[in-house]
């Protein structure tokens, strides 16, 4: 409601400023004079006042609020520079006229000449000040020549003048030091909205940046999901086409074959069955890289998942001329909760592993209970051992034992980081001891009651 | 007692082509069919005692076809083993199968599985 009234017409905040300043002091001095009249009335009533007195002070009050209305009016619709100054000379006329001359020239009443002078230089510009002083002046200077006899000579009351001058200055000075510290701080406004609409705009382009960058993650998610599938079904189905003729050629479902023929057909088989395995072991890396591989977690046998290992490596071992010796303590129970295919294939990586370097003796693998809550399986050969150097490495994907046998040790070493990714995987872990020379030992750790994130229940 | 009859319904050639050996190995007649659509109609004709279902058909899918095999009374009798390579997609059946291989599925496996049913309901 207040806040309505004061408002001006302006865009400049300067002139804004004053003419606020202006329209609270109006409306102030308004407030006084309506006091005033009712003061006045009342008195009237009561009879402390005479008639003609009440009429006198009626009418000037009166007209005193209709000039204030006009000149609020002026200031909101039309100029605070016209406004201000009708106002000042308003004040300076009602001071004037207030008091005795001799009152006004040199006596007590002199102080309310300050009121406009200090007014002028807040309410129109700081330099007003001066002329309002000079108009007080000169108006005290009429008022003296024609109201006292002392003064008919033409000398101007000169120590009253220099007193409104000494207010000027004094105003004047007051009102530029508000008036520039006001602007710095616009100033300071205007360049903090600027720095504020600089960062705002910076931080709107880093997010429409990270939303791209997260689009094109997302994309390359797909990519890679898709490229999974391809090479998926594109690698396997073929290999496993090569795997399923030969198997029926082996089975001599075309005729009788030949010893020569027979044997050919084994190497097909075994080439290509190393081929379908390397993909699998490429696929679960990319999986696992993923983090799409979860695990199937059901109960199974100890016994089951035993002689699937046996069955799968008793040939190869053999055909290396070595031992696979298997010892399963009665301390791990005997059915067992977690994901048996994968299991398996950490058991045949292992055994793989240690076959590819083993050239005599033989592999142990031992199943044992570790503690409360883990089992436990050492794979323990008699191959050449691992250096110190690289044991820390040879769990990291791609990697080789010693990169100068790698022609000899065909695979993309990819093995044990399975192995390891399987067992983490599990919520175990793998670990191995090794001594040059007379083999290695691969322990793999698993808790007896399979952790339930990254897993699916069966 | 005539022979028993396996439909094998596969779009890659060379897999139909060992499921059909492996099904005749254990004593079926077979008959190979490369598209979805084709099977729906041959499927209205025939009087399969087993049917090898692949998912990843061209025209109609795996899926739809083991709803009509299942839909259609003439077929109670009929085995559906339902080949396929991805795990997932076999548990997202509308229907039942009465057999799920996982692929590759080895000649000397289902050679076997087809023997054993060859004889079972002598």
């Amino acid at each position: 409601m207040l806040a309505q009234l004061l408002e001006v017409s302006s865009t400049d905040p300067e002139d804004i400023r004053r003419r606020r300043l202006l329209n609270i002091l109006l409306l102030g001095t308004s407030a006084l004079m309506f006091l005033t009249l009712i003061a006045v009335t009342i008195a009237y009533f009561v009879g402390l006042a005479p008639p003609e007195d009440f009429k006198r002070l009626a009418s000037i009050i009166l007209s005193v609020l209709a000039s204030l209305a006009l000149i609020f009016l002026i200031n909101r619709r039309w100029s605070g520079w016209v406004a201000g100054w009708l106002f000042i000379l308003l004040l300076t006329a009602a001071f004037a006229l207030s008091d005795d001359p001799r009152q006004v020239v040199e006596g007590r009443s002199l102080f309310l000449f300050t009121i406009p002078i200090l007014m002028s230089s807040v309410i129109l510009r700081p330099w007003a000040s001066f002329i309002t002083a000079s108009v007080c002046g000169v108006v005290i200077t009429i008022i003296a020549m024609l109201n006292l006899p002392d003064y008919a000579q033409g000398s101007p009351p000169v120590p009253t003048i220099l007193g409104f001058l000494t207010v000027a200055f004094v105003a004047w000075l007051s009102a530029r030091s508000l008036e520039s510290a006001l602007i710095d701080l616009r100033i300071l406004n205007i360049g903090l909205e600027d720095r504020v609409r600089e960062r705002t705009f910076e931080l709107q382009q880093t997010n429409e940046q990270l939303i791209l960058a997260y689009e094109r993650l997302q994309e390359l998610d797909r990519l890679k999901s898709r490229f999974l599938s391809i090479v998926s079904h594109e690698l396997r189905t073929p290999l496993s086409a090569i795997q399923g003729f030969a198997e029926m050629l082996q089975a001599e479902v075309y005729g009788p074959l030949s010893q020569k023929q027979r044997g050919a057909l084994e190497r097909i088989m075994a080439n290509d069955e190393r081929l379908l395995a390397l993909v699998n072991d490429l696929l679960d890396q990319a999986r696992m890289e993923a983090g799409q591989l979860s695990l199937t977690i059901e109960s199974f046998n100890l016994r089951d998942l035993v002689e699937d290992m046996e069955s799968t490596m008793r040939v190869l071992v053999e055909s290396k001329k070595l031992y696979l010796k298997v010892h399963v303590s009665p301390a791990v129970p005997a059915t067992l909760k977690g994901d048996r295919k994968r299991l398996h294939q950490i058991l045949i990586n292992l055994i793989n592993n240690a076959l590819k370097f083993t050239q005599k003796g033989g592999i142990s693998v031992h199943f044992y209970r570790l503690d409360e809550e883990h089992w436990a399986i050492d794979v323990a050969d008699t191959g050449p051992g691992i250096a110190p150097e690289i044991r820390a490495s040879i769990f990291e994907p791609f990697r080789q034992g010693d990169s100068s046998s790698t022609r000899e040790h065909t695979g993309f070493g990819l093995g044990l980081s399975i192995v390891k990714q399987l067992a983490t995987l599990m919520g175990g872990s793998v670990g191995v001891v090794s001594e040059v020379g007379f083999g290695s030992t691969f322990t793999v750790r698993i808790p007896i009651v399979p952790p339930t994130n990254n897993a699916n229940p069966a | 007692m005539s022979e028993k009859f396996a439909l094998i319904i596969e779009d890659e050639e060379d897999l139909a082509t060992i499921f059909s050996e492996a099904l005749k190995a254990g004593g079926f007649q077979t008959e190979i069919i490369y598209d979805g659509y084709i099977a729906q109609q041959r499927l209205n004709e025939v009087y399969p005692d087993v049917v090898v279902l692949d998912l990843n058909l061209p025209h109609v899918d795996g899926n739809q076809l083991l709803n009509q095999i299942r839909a259609d009374p003439r077929l109670e009798k009929t085995r559906v083993l339902v080949a396929t390579a991805d795990a997932n997609m076999a548990e997202m059946l509308d229907s039942e199968a009465d057999l799920i291989l996982l692929k590759p599925i080895s000649f000397i496996q289902l050679r076997m599985m087809a023997e054993r049913m060859g004889t079972a309901e002598e």
